[in-house]
């Protein structure tokens, strides 16, 4: 009795969705998947909001919980398998490992931008990976020079600095610890660079990393926390040590933490990226591939505003600290 | 503690002391009333053959749920039961249904295995590593992917051997030998990969790891292909189905496989035995020990099963990837039916349980609800089975009290 009852309601249903025409054929449809719960995603998802609403296009987003492949994955192939998305924006937790999963929803159709990381080498027109439509996010390795000179400048040019970071094989903060290095190599050869060590994206394990290299490591006089977690865990540890304004912290990525960290002088140099350019651009981009452009660039570098304890109070330079919420 | 130092502990406090009973009970493909008296009334009979059916039927309301409210939900463009989206889930379950099948034979022998997810970790690095040695020495590639497998499942296997020799000879309960062998895996993993990652694998690589047994593409100019992509490019491609990829046809093999030895075998019978009472199994005979031993190595030799495909999936080894299965796998095992408190359970229940985790993931994703409420609704359903279960033994102790009189 049971049985026929269901069966008679699927075939109502099917019935009443074969009969009605598609809707909303001729909306664009975006999927958004950045890489995991943080507030410099959620300025972007921010900015991915306001251009689709500014430009009539519909959004599914979804956020790994953490940082991986394995979280990674599943959410893209669940949107792929919607089969109603034009485009997909994504932040690749991983250049080399996300390739595959991506080329095949390329294959199937949809159009991929690439946010704040790249695949492969970034270089979607010489380079090997060349199916994505355009990577928009900062010059990291430009930001790892800035902030490498900021530190150096801090803590009088010479001495030990620990950098600490989140994953390896992932563009952003890869580029960023080569910028580092790079410079401390070339302009400050009276530094020595220790690590990176990689926390995974847990500002728990940032914090019990820099701890221990506080406590062995007598000359240490700067940290360089290279994304959100690892800014955060590093200065919470200087400060739980007692060092807060002895040993000098610059952070990428403007958080509110970063920021107060800032303003009680644990922080000396904050670089801000421009999330919330980086999701409406990328939405944008879509619209306008959609509407026919082709000559969309297929590199967009959204720069930084470099915060100290000098312009934080100025509003041109607070704006771009990532604030969620009203 | 109980007076039995032999058992090899369960989590849970309550092991069910002077339980003697060594039948099978709680097979879920079996009918109600099968294994009592055939007593009772038709409605303890419903009752009890719902306690042992509800996982199948919250599926299927769960799968008719999403095909209603899925297209509801997006005006009608997107459907819920494609070709596409079936082949998903399926993908999606490889992983957590392996460790679940391991760990449905450790729960059905009272046991539990913690460290899982760090085996399939240390797994992929292994095989990656061993896969890359292998190629870059100039072995073909069919032949470095067998090292690979090798490789990985040696690994497994030793931490398996570990395991159940803790547990069984020296008497360690299961819980903190499984946690403690746990993070011992994670360091050997993250030690032995690059920074967590192992890359440079050859790039054939990914073939065996995404290709699939059927692809299907529909339409003019279609056709139907076996075992390798055809390269075909633009609207032909667009229109391409992936059906029945190489880690699904694997993970159907070991599924077989452990059905076989669990419900056809010695081996099966000995898990359920020592499960149900360790007291009356070491009475009949059965070598207790070697027994325990095996079943540990059997659940981490499906752990490194999944591992080694997980490698091949991505192309590169990865020393985290199972963090986060372990939890899932137990979900799936306990949503499945085997009881807590052991000697119950089949197979069948852990693919029930691993379908509906992977079904309701990608259920949520497709209706655009935040996924995090899956890890709400995994975790009700897994307090409702234990609940279920709890209860299933008051009705089945008040039926043959009912009969007996």
């Amino acid at each position: 009795m049971r049985k026929s009852m269901l069966a008679a309601l699927a075939a109502g249903v099917a019935l009443a969705f074969a009969s009605q025409p598609t809707l909303a054929a001729d909306k664009l449809k975006i999927g958004f998947l950045p890489g995991v719960v943080d507030p410099f995603y959620q300025v972007m998802q921010l900015g991915v909001e306001r251009a689709a609403k500014d430009l009539g296009a519909e959004v599914v987003t979804q956020v790994p919980p953490t940082w991986g492949v394995e979280a990674q994955t599943p959410l893209l192939d669940a949107m792929v398998a919607r089969g109603d998305l034009n485009y997909i924006i994504i932040a690749p937790v991983d250049k080399d490992q996300m390739v595959g999963p991506l080329k095949t929803a390329a294959d199937h159709g949809i159009k991929i931008i690439t946010v704040d990381t790249y695949l492969g080498d970034g270089d979607y027109v010489k380079g090997p990976v060349k199916f994505p439509l355009s990577y928009i996010g900062s010059d990291n390795v430009e930001g790892g020079r800035i902030a490498a000179r900021g530190l150096a400048k801090a803590i009088g040019g010479k001495g030990s600095v620990y950098i600490n970071s989140t994953n390896p094989n992932v563009s952003s903060v890869e580029g960023r610890a080569v910028g580092f290095k790079e410079v401390m190599a070339k302009e400050y050869p009276d530094i020595k660079v220790i690590g990176p060590d990689f926390n995974l994206d847990d500002p728990n394990k940032a914090a019990q990393q820099t701890a221990a290299v506080l406590s062995r490591e007598p000359n240490l006089a700067g940290v360089f926390g290279t994304n959100v977690f690892s800014a955060q865990g590093a200065g919470t540890a200087v400060v739980n040590a007692g060092l807060g304004g002895h040993i000098q912290v610059v952070a990428y990525d403007a958080t509110q933490l970063a920021i107060e960290l800032m303003n009680k002088g644990v922080v000396s140099l904050v670089l801000a990226q421009k999330p919330f350019d980086m999701g409406y651009l990328a939405v944008a981009f879509a619209a306008a591939d959609a509407a026919g452009v082709t000559s969309l660039p297929p590199r967009v570098e959204t720069g930084f505003a470099i915060i100290d304890k000098d312009n934080v109070k100025d509003p041109a330079i607070a704006r771009f600290i990532y604030k969620v919420g009203k | 503690m109980t007076s039995e130092p032999s058992r090899p502990a369960a989590t849970s406090g309550s092991l069910g002391e002077g339980k003697q009973d060594v039948t099978m009970r709680g097979s879920i493909a079996a009918p109600a009333g099968a294994h009592g008296p055939g007593g009772g009334s038709s409605l303890q009979r419903l009752v009890l053959f719902l306690s042992r059916m509800w996982a199948w039927l919250f599926l299927a309301v769960m799968v008719l749920f999403f095909v209603v409210a899925v297209p509801l939900s997006t005006g009608g463009s997107v459907n819920f039961l494609t070709i596409r989206n079936s082949q998903n889930i399926l993908v999606a379950i490889v992983p957590v249904l392996l460790l679940g099948l391991g760990q449905t034979f450790v729960l059905i022998a009272a046991g539990i295995d913690l460290s899982v997810g760090w085996v399939m970790s240390l797994a992929s690095v292994l095989s990656a590593l061993a896969l890359r040695d292998a190629f870059n020495s100039g072995a073909p590639l069919p032949v470095a992917v067998l090292a690979g497998l090798a490789a990985g499942l040696a690994g497994a296997g030793l931490v398996g051997f570990l395991n159940g020799w803790i547990i069984a000879k020296l008497k360690v309960p299961a819980f903190i030998v499984t946690l403690g062998t746990s993070f011992i895996v994670r360091g050997v993993a993250y030690l032995m990969s690059e920074n967590s990652t192992v890359i440079g694998l050859p790039a054939g690589l990914g073939a065996y790891g995404n290709d699939a047994l059927i692809y299907y593409i529909s339409g003019p100019g279609g056709g139907v292909y076996f075992l390798h992509r055809p390269d075909v490019g633009g609207e032909l491609l667009r229109r391409m189905e992936i059906i029945l990829p190489y880690p699904v046809l694997a993970t159907a093999f070991v599924l077989a496989l452990t059905m076989f030895l669990l419900h056809k075998t010695q081996f099966g019978r000995h898990t359920y035995a020592i499960g149900g009472s360790m007291d009356a199994s070491v009475r009949s005979g059965i070598p207790v020990d070697r027994h325990v031993i095996k079943v540990y190595m059997l659940s981490a030799a499906t752990a490194g099963v999944a591992g080694f495909l997980s490698t091949l999936r991505f192309t590169a080894g990865s020393a985290v990837i199972g963090d986060s299965l372990l939890l899932s796998s137990i979900a799936a095992v306990i949503i499945g039916g085997v009881s807590m408190f052991g000697g119950a359970g089949t197979v069948i229940g852990t693919v029930i349980g691993a379908l509906i985790i992977a079904v309701l993931t990608t259920g949520l994703v497709m209706l655009n609800v935040d996924a995090f409420w899956q890890f709400i609704v995994v975790g009700t359903v897994v307090i409702v089975a234990v609940l279920i279960d709890q209860s299933r033994d008051l009705i089945v102790g008040r039926q043959r009290r009912g009969a007996a009189q």
